[in-house]
């Protein structure tokens, strides 16, 4: 008796071991078809490759206000769908692209990743981006134009999260103390634009400029490039611009400095690495300067004025406008994700929900997706509701949205920034430093 | 013969507890050894072959040979990289170096409140590598930072010298100097080291302090001044923190502040351009490892052992 006993309970205990392996063999087996079918890419039917409960993870840069705001869509998004678990990844600017390279190099990519204009290429071209035409995203509620500035080589790597526009930020309160009137922007050209700011400058007396200079962001180079009917970069991914643009859009600071209408070179590379809140705006010592229109807010919060938007100059006296929207960022899905559909029900989510855009509003620029721009109009800031105005004000007079920058235009920024110091501080003349511009940019999206 | 053979046979008896000891020693450094391999002789044995490879990080590296290290000489931000930082290695050290001693030497007075003024003066170099610091220099040497508000007192205009190309570089050597507590409080112990009979003799002799600094101290520090030289070389070789953020993170402006490592920073994640950020290293080390040994090699005719 009491070995049969004992025989049937290690009988037990072996058949219930046995069932234990097993059902550790099936998961295992399980995971190993999901991913192969990943892999394989379509030989089975998805729905059946991935299951959830699954976990993907989401990364973005930003501030705390966008990481808090980011959150409660994640909540709503998960609210809605049980069975996904999206795990936040988030860092500040700078860190992010250290940090991306860093996780895709170690094989530990995020599922949905945020890109950027300079750096979406780079990872497009070297297979780490999904094209999300393929995948179950609703797009048709955002611009084939905007859409297009996620396009390389005809496959859609990213969809932009919305848009903003370069433009001018003036500041009448100062442009009233200097007793020169606010320029029309429908109608004022480059000159113009070089007068006002030294009349400016000569009216505020010590201390107040008429503008901050704009020569070290690439973005003010393609507009006056797409004004006289160039581009910065071509479709091909080539450098579309002249030596010549280049030069005179170097030699609008020369004349700037030397008539008073911006800074001498030492204070200007120093407001330039002061972001908005020290800047020239921002501080009340300048009547403008050139930014994104997506920096209205934080210029508006510290200059403490009531802050305008103007078109660029020479936009009626060019060949054409130069402006255009730029996505502000774009949501892009790894490659290599486990979960292609749970990644594609989120970005499907962060673009189209009225639910995460009501959360989100402007903060990834002014929404991509038209409806849900409307949805939210009635619930923007005054500033907010001043930039949404000045995009549709200007909608209209856009040409097309510049096609996406080569691989290897992360460097531009770099270079603009270094050929454009020495030019103010007249190391080099404006010709030399185009010469210079084009070959190391040629150098940068050649290699 | 009686004594040896005891000696011997003492040792032998010892000998097997020794080995034992030997693998408990194994045992305990063991986590240290782990970390060696993991954590420093890993990265490095892998920097060593990306830096044979053309590398982005986002795809699987490709073998190219020694492309990376030849085209460095090829690259005017590189040879730029390699004055910025000689310059400021050769000017700011020897200058630390000397602010070191000076101070030493002050406080080998014997003043009241000596722990104080030791600490005080060693408090930068606690806090010289870090942001903080490095923020607080961009504010002091701004358009309208201390410097010039202290100028303007004097009438004289100031510049904004960190945003100046002719002087950026200078505000980050004169952030080294400033830094000499770590070598003065060396300084100070070797300074101690000095037997007082020296200096007596030298008084009774009849000679004057300056003398005595000459004869005596000098050569009796040179051991502590080449171990500083050593030490205080290799650091600022190695110079990153300052430069990032005094620069803005390009080394800016237009280049004047960029320090070899920080263009290697550049270079890896900047333009994702692993491979040739790993050469650079492996190169900084032949500089660095030259550098010692011709410091090494120049020692035996000016340094001084008491020995």
């Amino acid at each position: 008796m009491s070995t049969n006993g004992l025989r049937t309970g290690r009988g037990k205990r072996l058949a219930a071991s046995t069932a234990g392996i097993a059902a550790v063999a099936l998961t295992l087996a399980a995971c190993g078809g999901g991913d192969s079918g990943v892999g394989g890419g379509g030989d089975e039917p998805p729905a059946a490759a991935e299951e959830c409960p699954c976990e993907i993870r989401f990364a973005w840069w930003g501030s705390d206000t966008r990481h808090e705001s980011t959150q409660q869509i994640i909540d709503a998004f998960q609210a809605e769908n049980p069975d996904i678990t999206v795990v936040p990844d988030f860092t500040d600017w700078d860190g992010y692209w250290d940090k991306l390279a860093t996780s895709v190099a170690a094989g530990d990519t995020p599922d949905v990743i945020t890109q950027e204009e300079r750096y979406i290429s780079d990872y497009a071209t070297k297979n780490v981006l999904a094209d999300m035409s393929e995948l179950d995203i609703d797009t048709s509620k955002v611009d084939d134009g905007v859409l297009a500035g996620g396009q390389i080589d005809g496959a859609q790597y990213g969809i932009p999260t919305g848009i903003n526009a370069y433009a001018l930020v003036a500041d009448p309160e100062i442009f009233a103390d200097a007793g020169v009137d606010v320029p029309d922007d429908t109608t004022w050209t480059w000159e113009d634009y070089v007068t006002t700011a030294n009349a400016v400058s000569e009216g505020a007396g010590e201390g107040v400029w008429g503008t901050q200079d704009y020569g070290f962001n690439e973005a003010g180079l393609n507009v006056l490039a797409r004004q006289r009917g160039e581009t910065l970069y071509t479709p091909d991914g080539e450098l579309g611009v002249s030596e010549e643009t280049v030069a005179d859009f170097f030699q609008v600071s020369l004349d700037l400095m030397e008539n008073g209408g911006q800074p001498d070179a030492a204070r200007t590379v120093e407001y330039q690495a002061a972001g908005p809140e020290g800047s020239l705006l921002g501080t009340n010592q300048g009547a403008m300067g050139v930014w994104w229109t997506n920096q209205l807010g934080a210029l508006t919060d510290s200059s403490g004025h009531e802050l305008e938007l103007l078109r660029l100059p020479g936009e009626s006296a060019g060949e054409r406008t130069g402006m255009y929207f730029k996505p502000a960022m774009f949501y892009s899905v790894s490659a290599d994700t486990a979960y292609p559909e749970a990644s594609a029900k989120f970005v499907d989510f962060l673009l189209n929900s009225q639910e995460a855009a009501d959360i989100m509003l402007t903060d990834r620029g002014l929404p991509a997706n038209t409806e849900v721009r409307e949805g939210i109009l009635g619930d923007l800031s005054p500033t907010d509701q001043k930039v949404a105005d000045f995009m549709a004000d200007i909608e209209d007079e856009i040409v097309d949205t510049p096609p996406v920058p080569p691989h290897g235009s992360a460097e531009m920024a770099d270079i603009m920034e270094r050929v454009n110091t020495e030019v103010l501080f007249e190391r080099i003349t404006p010709e030399e430093a185009a010469t210079q511009f084009i070959d190391e940019v040629n150098a940068a999206i050649g290699g | 013969m009686s004594v040896i053979q005891e000696i011997s046979r003492s040792k032998r008896t010892v000998s097997p507890r020794r080995k034992g000891d030997g693998r408990w020693a194994l045992f305990f450094l063991a986590p240290w050894f782990v970390g060696l391999a993991l954590i420093t002789a890993g990265p490095m044995g892998a920097s060593l072959y990306l830096s044979f490879t053309d590398y982005d990080l986002l795809s699987a590296p490709e073998w190219i040979g020694f492309e990376n290290y030849s085209r460095m000489f090829d690259d005017p931000r590189f040879v730029n990289s390699l004055q910025v930082t000689f310059t400021y290695v050769f000017v700011s050290v020897p200058l630390q170096l000397a602010a070191a001693l000076g101070l030493a030497l002050l406080l080998d007075k014997g003043m009241r409140g000596l722990a104080l003024y030791r600490s005080v003066y060693y408090l930068p170099s606690l806090l010289g590598g870090s942001v903080a610091i490095a923020i607080l220099w961009r504010q002091i040497f701004g358009a309208d930072g201390l410097v010039n508000q202290v100028l303007a007192i004097f009438g004289v205009q100031g510049q904004g010298w960190v945003s100046h190309p002719d002087y950026a570089l200078g505000t980050l050597m004169a952030l080294n100097v400033w830094t000499f507590g770590a070598p003065m409080v060396i300084f100070l112990a070797g300074l101690r080291q000095i037997p007082q009979m020296y200096y007596e003799a030298a008084s009774i002799d009849g000679a004057s302090k300056f003398r005595q600094f000459r004869a005596i101290t000098l050569p009796l520090l040179t051991p502590i001044i080449f171990f500083n030289l050593v030490l205080q070389l290799i650091e600022a070789f190695q110079s990153f923190t300052r430069a990032f953020v005094v620069s803005g993170g390009n080394g800016g402006p237009s280049d004047s502040t960029l320090l070899y490592t920080l263009y290697l920073y550049l270079k890896g994640f900047g333009s994702l351009d692993m491979g040739y950020a790993s050469a650079m290293a492996w190169f900084l080390l032949l500089i660095i490892g030259g550098m010692t040994v011709v410091n090494f090699l120049a020692s035996k005719y000016w340094v001084f052992y008491d020995d």
